[in-house]
C-alpha cells in the first residue's frame, strides 16, 4: 500500500483505540468504573476519563431528580376511618457505589425498596394522627417527618437522598363517596330551607309590622277626626250658647215656633184642636175675650 | 446564513463547487475520468491519492467544523456540554462550540406553557370538591430544567396536585365556591413554587387559575336548590315589601280623608253654629225694641204656617162629656190622596225621615248602658 492509504489507516485504527479508551459521563448522570466486577472508581465526575478497554466497565445511573409515584394504598386513621392516600418521592443517588451494591444498579429494585418503605412510613404517621389532620392541617409535618425518617435508611442503605415525599391525593375509599354526598345533599337541604323559612319570617314579620302600622295610622286618623269634629261641636256650642244666653226665654220661644213648623208641615198630620188657644183666641170673639 | 458569515470562511461550504451550476459538475467528473484514464504511469498515484487523502480530511475537518455553528433565538437559551460536562449557558446570537466535543441544547425561556388540572378532592370540612385549575409556567433556569430532573414536566404535574390538595384539604368548602378561590390560587402559587425549587425543576410558576369550582355532579342539584331558595327568600320578602307599601298609604290615605272631613265637619258646625246665631242675634235685636208685637207675630207665622200645611180638625169640647167620633183614618186618606206625589212632597217626606231617624237612634242608645 501506499503511504497516504496506510496513513490514513493507522489513523483510523489509533482513533478507533482511543475512542474505546475514553468514556464520557454526562451531567445528568453518575458512573462507576468495573475492573472484573469489583468497583474501583466509585463515583466518576461527569466529562471525559479513560479506562482500559476489556478491562474496565462503566455503569451509569440517572443522576437527576427522579420519581416514584407509590400506587394509592388504603391507610386507616386514628379514628379508624380509611383513605386512600396516593404519595411520590423524589430521591437521587448521592453515592454511586452504595447504590450500586444494594440495588445492582436497578432503579426499579430502588423504587420497589423505596416505595415499601414510604407506605410503612405513611403507615404509621396517618395511624397516628385522626382524619381531619391528615387531610388539612398537619401535612406539612406529616411529610417532613416522614422524609427525616426515611433519609437515614435510604443514604445508609440504599445511597440515595429522599428530596421530599408528597401526599399527592387523599381521597375517601370509593364506598364512602355516597354517604358523603349524602351528608353533602342533607345540609344543603338544610341551608335551603333554612333560607326560605328565614324568607317567610321576615315576610311574616313585614306584613304583621306594616298590619300594625296600618291599624295605628287608621286609629290615630279616628282619633284626630274625633278630637276635631269635637272641637267644632264645642266652638259651634259656645257659638250657640253665647247668642241663646242673651234671652233664654225667647230664644226657647222661638226654637219653638221653628219646631212646630218644621214637625207640622204635611196634609197628613192631623191635629185635633182645641179653640182654646192663644190662636183662636179671636176666634169665638172679636174682642178676644171669652 | 451561518457559511455566508465573514469568519466562515469559503472553504468551509461544503457547496462552494456549487458557483458554477449544475452541468460544470458533470464536466469536473469527466476530467476526472480523463485523469484517472489519461495518467497510465503508475508513479502517479501515490501523489494523486495523496492529494485526495488530503482533500477528504479537510472536507471532513470543514464539515465537522461548520456544523458546530448554531444560532440561539432571543426566546432561547442554550446549554453547553463539553464532553458530557456542564459549561455553560449561552445567549442570544451565532456562537459555535466544537460538535461532537459539545453538545448543545436549547431551551426557551420566554414561552408561557399551561398545563391543566381536574379532580375532585377533600376540602377541610370533609366534603367533597371538583375543582379545575391551569398553571401557566416558565422555564426559568434552563440548566436546572434540562439536567437536574428527569421530566420536569411530570414533576410539576405531581407537585401542582399535591399543592392544590393540600390548599383545598386547609379551605372549607363554602370558601372555596365563593370568595376563597383567588386566595386558593395564590396559595397555591405559592406553594408550587417550593416544591419546584425543591426539586430543582427550573420551573418559574407566572400564574395559577382555579378555573372552577363547583360541587360533585351527585351533589350539585342541592347546591343549585339552595341557590334557589335563596331567590324564595328574597321574593317572599320583596312580597311582603310590596303588601306593606300597598296598605300603608293606602291607609294613610284614608287617614288623610278621615282628617279633612272631620275638618269639614268641624267648620260646618261652627260655621252652622255662626250663622244661626247671627240669625237669632239680629231677631233678638229687633225683638227686643218691640217684645210683645214682634213675638205675636212671630207666634201667629207660625201657626198659621203650622195649621196651613197640615190637617186639622177643629174640636170645640168645652161641653165636653159626650164622647165623639173623629173618622181619623177615613180623613187621612181623603186628605192624603189630593195630595199630589210630586217631588217635592217627596222631599219633605225625606228629610222628616231623616230628623226622625237620628231621634230614635238617640232613643236607643240612651237606652244602653
Amino acid at each position: 500500500m501506499n503511504r497516504g492509504l496506510l496513513s490514513m489507516a493507522v489513523l483510523l485504527v489509533v482513533a478507533m483505540l482511543v475512542s474505546s479508551c475514553l468514556f464520557v459521563v454526562k451531567e445528568t448522570e453518575r458512573a462507576v468504573v468495573l475492573k472484573f466486577g469489583e468497583v474501583v472508581r466509585p463515583d466518576v465526575e461527569p466529562g471525559i476519563h479513560w479506562k482500559i478497554p476489556f478491562v474496565h466497565t462503566v455503569r451509569r445511573f440517572d443522576g437527576r431528580i427522579l420519581t416514584m409515584d407509590a400506587r394509592a394504598e388504603r391507610y386507616l386513621t386514628l379514628e379508624k376511618k380509611a383513605l386512600m392516600v396516593d404519595a411520590y418521592a423524589k430521591w437521587r443517588i448521592i453515592e454511586v457505589r452504595k447504590f450500586y451494591t444494594a440495588t445492582q444498579g436497578e432503579e426499579a429494585r430502588a423504587q420497589a425498596l423505596l416505595g415499601q418503605r414510604i407506605n410503612d412510613g405513611l403507615r404509621n404517621e396517618i395511624g397516628r394522627r385522626d382524619m381531619h389532620e391528615v387531610v388539612s392541617g398537619e401535612r406539612d409535618q406529616l411529610m417532613e417527618a416522614l422524609t427525616r425518617e426515611l433519609n437515614n435508611v435510604a443514604k445508609s442503605e440504599l445511597g440515595v437522598e429522599v428530596v421530599d415525599i408528597r401526599v399527592k391525593r387523599i381521597d375517601l375509599p370509593a364506598e364512602v363517596s355516597p354517604k358523603v354526598y349524602e351528608r353533602m345533599k342533607s345540609e344543603r337541604e338544610r341551608e335551603a330551607r333554612e333560607h326560605r323559612s328565614r324568607g317567610q319570617e321576615l315576610a311574616e314579620g313585614i306584613r304583621a309590622s306594616a298590619d300594625r302600622e296600618r291599624t295605628i295610622i287608621q286609629s290615630e286618623a279616628y282619633r284626630d277626626a274625633e278630637r276635631l269634629r269635637g272641637e267644632g261641636d264645642a266652638v259651634a256650642s259656645e257659638v250657640y250658647a253665647d247668642a241663646y244666653n242673651r234671652n233664654p226665654e225667647f230664644y226657647a220661644f222661638w226654637r219653638s215656633l221653628n219646631a212646630y213648623e218644621n214637625s207640622f208641615r204635611s196634609k197628613s198630620d192631623v191635629l185635633v184642636i182645641s179653640p182654646d188657644s192663644d190662636f183662636f183666641k179671636y176666634m169665638d170673639s172679636q174682642s178676644g175675650k171669652r | 446564513m451561518a457559511w455566508n458569515e465573514p469568519g466562515g470562511g469559503k472553504d468551509k461550504d461544503p457547496w462552494g463547487g456549487g458557483d458554477q451550476g449544475p452541468p460544470d459538475l458533470d464536466e469536473a467528473f469527466r476530467k476526472l475520468k480523463q485523469k484517472l484514464g489519461g495518467s497510465g504511469g503508475r508513479g502517479d498515484l501515490p501523489a494523486f491519492s495523496g492529494n485526495i487523502a488530503g482533500i477528504v480530511v479537510a472536507v471532513i475537518i470543514a464539515l465537522w467544523a461548520f456544523g458546530g455553528f448554531y444560532t440561539v433565538d432571543e426566546a432561547e437559551r442554550a446549554v453547553v456540554l463539553r464532553f458530557g460536562r456542564y459549561l455553560e449557558t449561552v445567549d442570544q446570537g451565532l456562537h459555535w462550540n466544537p460538535p461532537m466535543v459539545d453538545e448543545v441544547i436549547k431551551e426557551n425561556i420566554t414561552r408561557v406553557r399551561s398545563s391543566a388540572h381536574r379532580t375532585l378532592m377533600l376540602t377541610q370540612d370533609d366534603n367533597i370538591v371538583d375543582v379545575s385549575l391551569s398553571v401557566q409556567y416558565r422555564v426559568a433556569d434552563p440548566k436546572a430544567f434540562l439536567l437536574e430532573v428527569r421530566d420536569p414536566e411530570t414533576s410539576l404535574g405531581h407537585a401542582t396536585e399535591s399543592a392544590l390538595r393540600h390548599v383545598v384539604g386547609s379551605t372549607e368548602l363554602h370558601q372555596i365556591l365563593t370568595e376563597g378561590r383567588a386566595q386558593v390560587a395564590s396559595d397555591v402559587r405559592t406553594r408550587l413554587q417550593r416544591y419546584l425549587d425543591l426539586y430543582h425543576t427550573g420551573i418559574a410558576v407566572d400564574k395559577v387559575n382555579i378555573e372552577d369550582a363547583q360541587p360533585p355532579d351527585d351533589v350539585q342539584a342541592a347546591f343549585d336548590d339552595v341557590i334557589r331558595a335563596k331567590e324564595d327568600e328574597e321574593r317572599v320578602k320583596n312580597e311582603a315589601e310590596s303588601y306593606k307599601n300597598g296598605i300603608i298609604p293606602e291607609a294613610r290615605g284614608m287617614a288623610q280623608r278621615q282628617n279633612e272631613e272631620a275638618n269639614a265637619y268641624k267648620e260646618q258646625v261652627i260655621a252652622r253654629a255662626q250663622g244661626e246665631a247671627a240669625r237669632f242675634q239680629s231677631l233678638l235685636t229687633q225683638y227686643e225694641r218691640a217684645p210683645q208685637v214682634t213675638r205675636q207675630r212671630l207666634y201667629l207665622d207660625s201657626m198659621e204656617a203650622v195649621l196651613a200645611s197640615s190637617s186639622k180638625v177643629l174640636v170645640d169640647a168645652k161641653g165636653g162629656n159626650n164622647m165623639m167620633y173623629l173618622p181619623l183614618d177615613k180623613m187621612m186618606t181623603q186628605s192624603s190622596s189630593p195630595v199630589p206625589l210630586n217631588e217635592q212632597t217627596l222631599r219633605q217626606l225625606n228629610e222628616r225621615n231623616e230628623r226622625a231617624l237620628p231621634a230614635a237612634r238617640d232613643q236607643r242608645q240612651g237606652v244602653q248602658p
